[in-house]
């Protein structure tokens, strides 16, 4: 069992077998996701009511809710981003595959893999959508930086993935799940959210790409650390 | 001369703490320096001009933050040799640790406000460490909900896991702390003690509480790691008696 | 003097704190001890009928 802990440094025909179960996994995971459209459905539906929310709670002031777009968008996110890992998990859970999964899989980080690229890409599908929303409530002009906001989001979602998923398969095992799983979520995720608000929001200022590079370091290091850290310790988190 | 003093309070350490081994006498040790501490910072250290007696929370409250680091950093360590060799031991250490850095931690945010209010003029002031001791605050909150529970092998593990993130997490939280800190105004007098040059008085006591704390600190590890293990082995007694009958 | 309350508070709260949670440590020692002591003595008297 432990052999396969390395097995992500393993030599390239290993590696080959790996794409191709990442890519099963996430090719499952998506079909279902593509029937019912559940997931998704949810998790932008939540992320508009909270912006719109928070549009009433700042008041009416047009120059105030344009300085704190950028938050009131990741604080969207990160509260969409839970509650997607929660039904992700629910669905897990009752279907109770995940022992099947695991015990066909040559490396068990794979599975890791596949469940943060999907999340990803459900919380891409989410910023897509939700972006053009906040440009017209928040007037604020995204597709002068949209460029540059692509790479940050694409840095912050990647970190939100990582940390969301290995969070959530944790999560899962305890029994107050539906508590654990922002508890243990979004302090971890500090670092991440200062940062992306920060440079979100000095894009959309008109700060270049030169001056946010400070922010999306952090965010780079922030992903790299935690990606090896959950490949490093998803073994434990899953085995018996 | 400064040199011999150093040098022979280091060789001194290790008989020191072997002798600390024995409960009674760390327990008797921990309870002089702790007495001798206060003595100093009420009597001895000089109080500072500009921030009056107020200054005088800085040593315990500086002495509880570098003790609360340490306790997480503990925890860091034992959730990786928790989780390389698999023993309870360390699994106890790494709890009582994370319990007793969060009692720590908790002390470090009243004392806190409590020394910035007449300061600064304001309970809170988003500083860097302050901070950084909230977010750890509240990751260890959940690290400690996460082991709310009776003792079971998969919980151990998951939170070895948040104990080892937690503390990784922790130069990247102050990274980011700071940068975000660079936009909002600073307090109108910023007199940390530690940065502004202490007098050797001053040196002195902070280092005798410093020292007490970790005393202190390492007393109360040894209490709840016999909880800790009293614990388990309640459970494996029952289990025993639960197989028999 | 002026703030004499300030530091009143937070050295009566830090050893409020440590305290407490010192007495509720050997108070939980003490008592696992002897739930400890019961369940081995219970133990010995099944193992030996």
């Amino acid at each position: 069992m432990s052999k396969n802990s390395n097995s992500f440094i393993a030599p390239m025909s290993g590696s080959k077998i790996f794409l191709q179960q990442v890519l099963a996994l996430l090719e499952k995971d998506l079909k279902t996701e593509w029937r019912t459209r559940e997931i998704f459905t949810s998790m932008f539906v939540f992320a508009v009511l909270v912006v719109v929310v928070f549009n009433f709670a700042i008041g009416a002031d047009p120059e105030l809710i344009r300085q704190v777009a950028s938050g009131v968008i990741w604080i969207a996110l990160s509260f969409a981003s839970v509650l997607g890992l929660q039904r992700t998990g629910r669905m897990e859970s009752e279907e109770d595959s995940l022992q099947g999964v695991l015990l066909a899989l040559h490396d068990r980080s794979a599975l890791f893999i596949a469940k943060m690229l999907a999340q990803m890409l459900y919380l891409l599908m989410v910023v897509i959508c939700i972006l053009p929303l906040c440009g017209i409530w928040f007037r604020i002009d995204f597709l002068a930086c949209i460029g540059e906001l692509c790479l940050a989001f694409t840095l912050g979602m990647l970190g939100l993935s990582i940390v969301g998923t290995l969070f959530g398969m944790i999560a899962l095992h305890t029994r107050a799940r539906e508590v654990m799983l922002p508890l243990l979520f979004l302090p971890v995720s500090i670092p991440l959210t200062i940062a992306a608000v920060q440079a979100t929001a000095q894009l959309i200022d008109g700060k270049s790409l030169r001056d946010i590079a400070d922010y999306l370091v952090l965010i780079g290091i922030f992903d790299v650390v935690f990606f090896v850290l959950a490949l490093i310790v998803f073994d434990y988190i899953v085995e018996e | 001369m400064q040199k011999w003093w150093t040098i022979m309070l280091f060789v001194m350490a290790f008989p020191f703490i072997y002798l600390c081994m024995n409960r009674v006498f760390h327990a008797t040790v921990m309870c002089i320096t702790m007495n001798v501490a206060i003595m100093l910072v009420f009597i001895y250290a000089p109080t500072e001009k500009v921030q009056g007696i107020v200054q005088k929370i800085f040593y315990f409250h500086v002495s509880s933050a570098i003790t609360m680091f340490f306790a997480f950093f503990l925890v860091c360590v034992a959730s990786i040799m928790y989780l390389w060799k698999n023993s309870d031991w360390w699994d106890a250490i790494a709890l009582s640790a994370a319990e007793i850095g969060v009692v720590f931690c908790t002390l470090v945010l009243i004392t806190g406000p409590l020394w910035a209010r007449p300061i600064w003029g304001t309970w809170w002031s988003w500083d860097p460490t302050l901070t950084l001791t909230l977010v750890l605050w509240l990751i260890y909150v959940a690290y400690l909900m996460l082991r709310i529970e009776i003792y079971d092998p998969n919980r151990a593990r998951f939170a070895a896991i948040l104990g080892i993130i937690g503390f990784v997490d922790v130069p990247l939280i102050r990274w980011s702390v700071e940068k975000w800190r660079t936009l909002h105004p600073k307090p109108v007098l910023i007199q940390e003690g530690g940065t502004t040059g202490l007098t050797s008085a001053m040196l002195l006591t902070f280092l005798v509480c410093l020292g007490a704390f970790l005393l202190l600190f390492f007393y109360l590890l040894r209490e709840r790691i016999s909880i800790a293990q009293s614990r388990h082995a309640l459970e494996v007694l029952r289990h025993e008696i639960d197989e028999i009958l | 003097m002026q703030n004499f309350w300030y530091v009143f508070i937070a050295y009566c709260t830090i050893w409020t704190a440590l305290c407490m949670y010192m007495i509720r440590l050997s108070q939980k020692n003490k008592e696992l001890q002897t739930e400890l002591r019961d369940l081995r003595i219970q133990l010995e008297r099944i193992l030996t009928k």
